[in-house]
């Protein structure tokens, strides 16, 4: 007797929860895929963390689905459609790989609003983002000329990129305008992910007397790692890695999307989202330069958070004229400024950096 | 850090895992097996030696993991091949796709995680010798042990009873069983072997070298391995020159890009690859002589005679 009393309660319960939810709004389902797996720092981290914005933001009203570490090829392809058809409503897609695969499916669906990490197509529907990182890095660079003793800093890089180009050639032009002496050298690993290479390649230009390293585009601390065991500062991409390095982080470049994210999220809720190509540095947030080793002084700090804020206010400029190639053909007249579009497509290092771009 | 002990300190560490792997293989394929699971193995061993440390912080616990782990790997191919007679290409490949997603799903928790670097122990007197003595001698023991393994294995084959009859049931399994040696028993036991070297060159790799573990930081060594057993032609002298060779390009190449030189840097990255099958080729100009050393059964299906 009691028995039944409970089951037709637990069935009373049960349908006045269903009632409940169905008069509730669904979820809207919003998907991520990242190319790499979600570590405690790198660059699928920092997508994820604007994920969880969403979330927070939203709440009840999202529901993500996360799919990481799938390479560029078929097997996004795959999941990506999967996404779809599970009635995804924003679909993230982390890598600039997934880029003519993301293309096709937005066509297919006009109703889907997708957005694109550091790709150059866009359409209705298909929007793209990227950092100006090199913004971050200029900051950086300011700060390794000032420390360095030995005036030469090591640069660590993966490909040979507009993206990558950039950052070495805003690095050059800050170390310069602190420290005009300084050779700044280059490894290009010609590889996007070998921690070991990367670590040999650190403690190659250590040998070659660097002081200070740039990891560029290294997710894992591979670089800190060395850095922070041979006694060398160090300014990392991606994601506050100070905790690998408490005393040899000079300052880590972050991308914060979780501004962007949460816009275009709103955006495509309230039906008027609108492909566009985002590039945010720090005016927008989306670039942070964070972490600052506490060896830098106050004096030295100031003229940082100056230059930082004259760059987000657009007083100026990281690729104001005049500037010249390494080959000294004129790139940027004085008085003007480089066009994203030569940013975004730079193929060429500015005077002074030692060493050639792979071609 | 002086240029010349960087090199040095830096192809002992490159060459080290390289080495103790390709020892592992050369094993596995003078009984006749070639095993091209070595990249999953590896990367199964450098995700469980890396759990090991930061789970109880003892180095030697995690090599000895990191080896049986890829040995219970090994055994399964040694199994698929062995027992089921499956084809060893296709069996090797399957098993190392295995491997690298298996220490993909076991290491993920761990994933960018860093542990302290293992505890180097420099060799009196020889560690005090300028420039050489910080580069040669100055490091975790495993970089030592390595080339006596290769000592040891290359007397193994050449004068002790075991080495013959692995070579012989390389050679000729069907003469081996004739004569009443048990070919699976020795096959099974050089696969596992093999196995267990390849796991301890993974975990070197993330607990002695990068200190770090991360999916797919083996990034293709051990293809590596493979390669260089092949253009070692099957003999142990010739494997390590060629470990150590490829170590000491991969970090030429880097100290090159380094220094600023103006040589585009893919024709640098291609070096380590170009210089050692160059000079292994050179080594090992007689065709005939190859021959005579690549283990006649390797690759074959071996059917035992009921």
């Amino acid at each position: 007797m009691r028995l039944r009393k409970r089951i037709v309660a637990w069935l009373a319960g049960a349908a006045a929860a269903f009632v409940a939810t169905a008069t509730q709004a669904e979820p809207v389902k919003i998907s991520f895929l990242y190319p790499s797996p979600v570590a405690d720092v790198g660059w699928a981290k920092q997508l994820d963390l604007g994920r969880e914005a969403i979330e927070e933001k939203f709440g009840d009203a999202v529901e993500s689905i996360v799919v990481e570490n799938i390479p560029e090829g078929p097997d996004a392809a795959r999941i990506m459609n999967q996404m779809v058809t599970d009635g995804a409503k924003f679909v993230m897609l982390g890598s600039f790989g997934y880029m003519n695969d993301g293309l096709r499916l937005a066509r297919q669906h006009p109703d889907i609003a997708f957005i694109h990490a550091s790709g150059f197509k866009q359409t209705d529907n298909f929007g793209t983002f990227t950092a100006r990182n090199y913004e971050g890095f200029y900051l950086g660079g300011l700060a390794a000329g000032m420390v360095t003793e030995s005036d030469t800093i090591g640069i660590v890089a993966a490909f040979a990129i507009p993206e990558v180009v950039a950052a070495v050639n805003a690095i050059t032009l800050a170390v310069h305008k602190v420290d005009p002496d300084a050779k700044i050298k280059i490894v290009w690993l010609n590889s996007w992910f070998d921690p070991p290479k990367a670590q040999e390649a650190a403690r190659a230009l250590i040998s070659q007397g660097a002081d200070v390293l740039f990891s560029l585009h290294q997710d894992t601390p591979s670089v800190v790692n060395v850095a922070e065991a041979e006694g060398v500062y160090v300014v990392n991409t991606s994601s506050d890695m100070s905790a690998y390095g408490p005393n040899s982080v000079l300052a880590s470049v972050i991308n914060d999307w979780n501004d962007y994210f949460i816009e275009s999220f709103q955006a495509a809720l309230d039906g008027d989202f609108k492909g566009a190509d985002f590039r945010g540095g720090l005016a927008s947030g989306a670039v942070k330069v964070a972490a600052w080793n506490d060896d830098l002084t106050e004096e030295q700090l100031g003229t940082i958070k100056q230059a930082e804020a004259d760059l987000a206010s657009g007083k100026t400029h990281v690729f104001a004229g005049p500037l010249k190639d390494q080959d000294g053909n004129v790139r940027a007249e004085a008085g003007t400024t480089l066009p994203d579009q030569e940013i975004f497509g730079m193929n060429w290092l500015v005077e002074g950096v030692s060493g050639s771009l792979p071609n | 850090m002086q240029t010349i002990t960087f090199v040095l300190a830096g192809t002992m560490l490159a060459a080290t895992p390289l080495l103790i792997a390709a020892l592992g293989e050369l094993i596995a394929e003078k009984s006749g097996i070639l095993n091209l699971s070595v990249e999953g193995m590896m990367a199964l061993g450098a995700a469980i030696g890396f759990i090991v440390v930061m789970e109880t912080g003892s180095y030697w616990l995690a090599f000895l993991a990191g080896g049986l782990v890829s040995t219970l790997l090994a055994a399964l191919f040694g199994a698929v091949v062995l027992l089921a007679l499956g084809n060893q290409v296709a069996t090797g490949l399957a098993v190392g796709i295995l491997g690298v997603g298996l220490a993909a799903l076991i290491g993920k928790p761990y994933e960018s995680k860093t542990v302290p670097p293992m505890p180097r122990m420099p060799i009196p007197f020889l560690s005090d010798i300028p420039v050489i003595g910080p580069g040669l001698f100055n490091h975790v023991v495993l970089v030592y042990l390595a080339p006596l393994a290769a000592l040891g294995l290359w007397w193994l084959f050449r004068y002790s009873k075991l080495g013959l009859i692995i070579r012989a049931v390389g050679e000729s399994p069907e003469a081996s069983h004739a004569i009443g040696h048990n070919v699976m028993l020795v096959r099974l036991l050089a696969v596992l072997a093999g196995g267990f070297l390849a796991g301890v060159a993974g975990a070197f790799i993330s607990v002695a070298s990068t200190t770090l573990w991360s999916d797919g930081m083996i990034a293709g060594r051990g293809w590596i391995v493979v390669a260089l057993v092949v253009f070692g032609t099957w003999r142990v002298g010739r494997v390590m020159i060629g470990a150590y060779l490829f170590g000491i390009a991969s970090i030429a190449e880097l100290l090159v890009q380094s220094t600023g030189i103006g040589v585009p840097s893919q024709l640098l990255t291609s070096i380590p690859y170009v210089a050692t099958i160059v000079a292994i080729a050179l080594l090992s100009m007689d065709g005939r002589r190859i021959r005579l050393n690549a283990p006649v059964s390797l690759g074959r299906v071996y059917r035992e005679a009921q």
